[in-house]
């Protein structure tokens, strides 16, 4: 059984609507950036609350650097694994980038080339983090602006080899999809044709805006209907396990947030978590 | 090719650790582009890493931002920051503020009383002060006591 099945729409925690957050009736699952969540292991007031009424939290990492060719650092493993405890997450999720090197810190997600090398680089780190972690960890291929000039493997090939060799779930970003594949001149459908869809643990849908001639995955503007398409063609395909929207800043009203959500409840047929469930 | 040759160990694998280190030095502290990558491409990767870091400083550092003027800050923030390599949005802030004074009152304030917190020497992360300990800033009395920031209108 997949760690979030019947688990449904759920939104990315921030403090931020953290107000609005509480007060979906349908709420069944949460993320939560796995860095903001004290060393000490307890978390804030508010998701303790949501924990309390049986929401299952996910954390969620963006510093971890998987796909770096330094090893992890140990602490922000024992940190991640932490947060996992601290909110009795049925998973914990990362990305397949790197965000710093050399002691540098880029400040964001950033590609890997497509090689055999990197993808031995995140076999290594995965299994240095999985090594500590009590649960599955999902693995969120990311999007960008930029590519390798020598990539060695599709994106397809990619994903599916380190999927393979490190039992890892895929969180798959469906608005990343869009967005990479806009940017790179090509068809959405042709990478969703290609990847393990069975191993997904969750989808996440955000929004983005054009600009200067290419889509940037903001997470700050609506999303778009071409994604939420999208997210209705990967559902014919394989209605993933659960669906999360993630907004990080410039947050709408509270309507045009629900809308959102009932919107990711119309593409996949889960039930809709802005009303009171029907019992 | 955009220029630059690739070596051999770079097209049989091997150097993965440089290559990922001389990328993140060209996207954020200002050093060379490495060869092959397309120029605009990067160029839209620096110019949207720029506003991210400038949200997540103006969420630390919300007077400092708002004293930037309506809409201003990410532009100012970005013409600062290129080429200074991200050290987190409180350290950015800090640095910012530094190299460039806030002229109001609301954004002083916010720094006076970051000071009193916290010590900060420029180079190193910034560690809490200990003890109590009193200012006075602007007519204000700002006080630290258990590594709170307590304040009283003198005026």
């Amino acid at each position: 059984m997949t760690p979030l099945a019947g688990r449904g729409v759920g939104i990315g925690w921030r403090p931020e609507i953290s107000g609005f957050v509480a007060e979906l009736p349908g709420l069944r699952f949460v993320e939560v950036v796995a860095e903001s969540l004290p060393h000490s292991g307890e978390p804030p007031e508010a998701l303790a609350r949501l924990l309390a009424a049986g929401v299952a939290v996910v954390p969620h990492g963006v510093k971890l650097s998987l796909g770096g060719a330094e090893p992890v650092d140990p602490h922000r493993v024992e940190h991640l694994a932490q947060a996992a405890r601290a909110v009795n997450a049925p998973l914990v999720s990362e990305h397949i980038a790197y965000v710093r090197a050399g002691g540098v810190e880029a400040g964001h997600l950033l590609p890997l080339p497509r090689s055999r090398e990197a993808v031995d680089a995140v076999v290594a780190n995965v299994a240095r983090t999985t090594a500590e972690l009590d649960v599955p960890l999902a693995l969120e291929p990311i999007a960008a602006l930029f590519e390798w000039p020598d990539d060695e493997l599709t994106e397809a090939e990619f994903l599916t080899e380190i999927l393979e060799r490190t039992d890892a779930l895929l969180l798959l970003d469906i608005a990343n999809v869009y967005a990479n594949a806009l940017n790179r001149g090509e068809d959405p459908m042709d990478l969703l044709n290609r990847l393990p869809l069975e191993r997904m643990a969750y989808v996440h849908v955000a929004g983005g805006r054009i600009h200067g001639g290419r889509y940037h995955d903001t997470h700050t503007d609506p999303v778009p209907g071409e994604v939420l398409e999208l997210l209705g063609e990967l559902c014919a395909r394989q209605r993933p396990p659960a669906i999360l929207l993630e907004r990080d800043g410039h947050y709408p009203p509270a309507a045009s947030l629900r809308a959102e959500l009932d919107a990711l409840s119309a593409a996949t047929g889960y039930p809709v978590i802005t009303a009171a469930p029907v019992t | 090719m955009s220029g630059g040759t690739l070596t051999g160990s770079d097209l049989t694998g091997g150097g993965l650790a440089r290559r990922q280190e001389e990328l993140v030095r060209a996207l954020v502290a200002g050093a060379a582009m490495p060869a092959g990558f397309d120029a605009g491409a990067v160029a839209a990767t620096q110019t949207a890493l720029l506003r991210k870091r400038a949200e997540d400083v103006a969420r630390t550092w919300p007077r400092l931002a708002a004293s930037a003027g309506a809409g201003q800050w990410p532009r100012v923030f970005s013409a600062w920051a290129a080429g200074h390599a991200p050290l987190g949005s409180l350290r950015d802030g800090w640095d910012y503020a530094r190299a460039n004074p806030p002229g109001d009152a609301a954004a002083t304030r916010e720094l006076a009383l970051r000071e009193l917190l916290w010590t900060y020497d420029g180079e190193n992360s910034p560690r809490p002060r200990r003890g109590p300990a009193a200012r006075l800033h602007s007519g204000e009395l700002l006080i630290r006591w258990r590594g709170r920031a307590l304040t009283f209108r003198t005026r």
